[in-house]
């Protein structure tokens, strides 16, 4: 839960979500509402740690981002936002941006794509 | 109350609690909800705000108040960035976050954005969490 150890977790893969339960199974809907969009992206391939497993994490990247909830999203190591805020990028386009920044390619993109050559 | 009056259009925060007290932004709902919305009001001066308890929705009792969604439409936002409007009404509401208040849905508009699109995706579903679970966030 120590600031460096956090900060040694969000710097660990381009895509870092702290949640509650596991991509495979969330326990709440906020955070599963982030794995839902992460894989709307065709993001699966990301860090995630189940806060509910560890009650120093829990409280340390609360205290690291000075962010009071879960889940929390972290891309190239920075803070990006809980939910709500995941889902506004993923409706304005943002989201598909500040992944082409990591180098991930949105899936979005791709559907895109194939609605054009319809 | 320096606040406008409800809008008549159908509000994505309006409650079932708040519409059945007749959704009067002054004085539905219980007293955290009207500790949300006082502090809220005097930080950021919203032109439009809504305060929702959605305890119900995560397995509490209507009325339990540990579950808050809130709509804010200020000035005070223009500019800023979504992750830093959330943290100015994080900041507001420190006390509660640090107490009873267990999630917190927020949805952070200005004037002009609310104008043009006056609605907000719905809360997700809640998933069961840990029942057990009974601490903060």
């Amino acid at each position: 839960g120590s600031r460096e150890a956090v900060e040694r977790l969000v710097r660990e893969h381009p895509v870092v979500v702290f949640m509650k339960g596991s991509p495979a199974q969330p326990l709440c809907g906020f955070s599963n509402a982030v794995v839902q969009i992460l894989r709307l992206h065709g993001v699966e391939d990301y860090r995630a740690h189940d806060v509910l497993q560890d009650p120093d994490l829990r409280q340390g990247i609360k205290n690291y981002s000075n962010w009071p909830t879960i889940p929390q999203v972290y891309l190239n190591g920075e803070f990006v936002g809980g939910c709500d805020i995941l889902l506004q990028m993923h409706q304005n386009g943002d989201l598909v941006e500040e992944l082409k920044k990591l180098g991930i390619r949105s899936a979005l993109l791709d559907a895109e794509k194939d609605e054009e050559k319809k | 109350s320096p606040n406008p009056p409800l809008s008549c259009s159908p509000s994505p925060m309006r409650g079932p609690l708040l519409a059945a007290a007749g959704g009067a932004m002054g004085g539905a709902g219980g007293p955290l909800a009207r500790t949300i919305r006082a502090k809220l009001t005097a930080a950021l001066q919203p032109t439009h705000l809504e305060v929702r308890d959605d305890s119900s929705r995560h397995g509490g009792p209507p009325g339990a108040e540990t579950h808050f969604g809130v709509l804010v439409v200020s000035g005070r936002f223009s500019g800023l960035p979504l992750l830093q409007r959330h943290r100015l009404v994080h900041e507001a509401l420190r006390a509660e976050l640090d107490g009873p208040l267990h999630a917190l849905q927020v949805i952070a508009r200005t004037p002009q954005q609310w104008q043009s699109a006056p609605c907000a995706p719905p809360p997700p579903p809640c998933l069961g969490g840990s029942k057990r679970d009974r601490r903060r966030g």
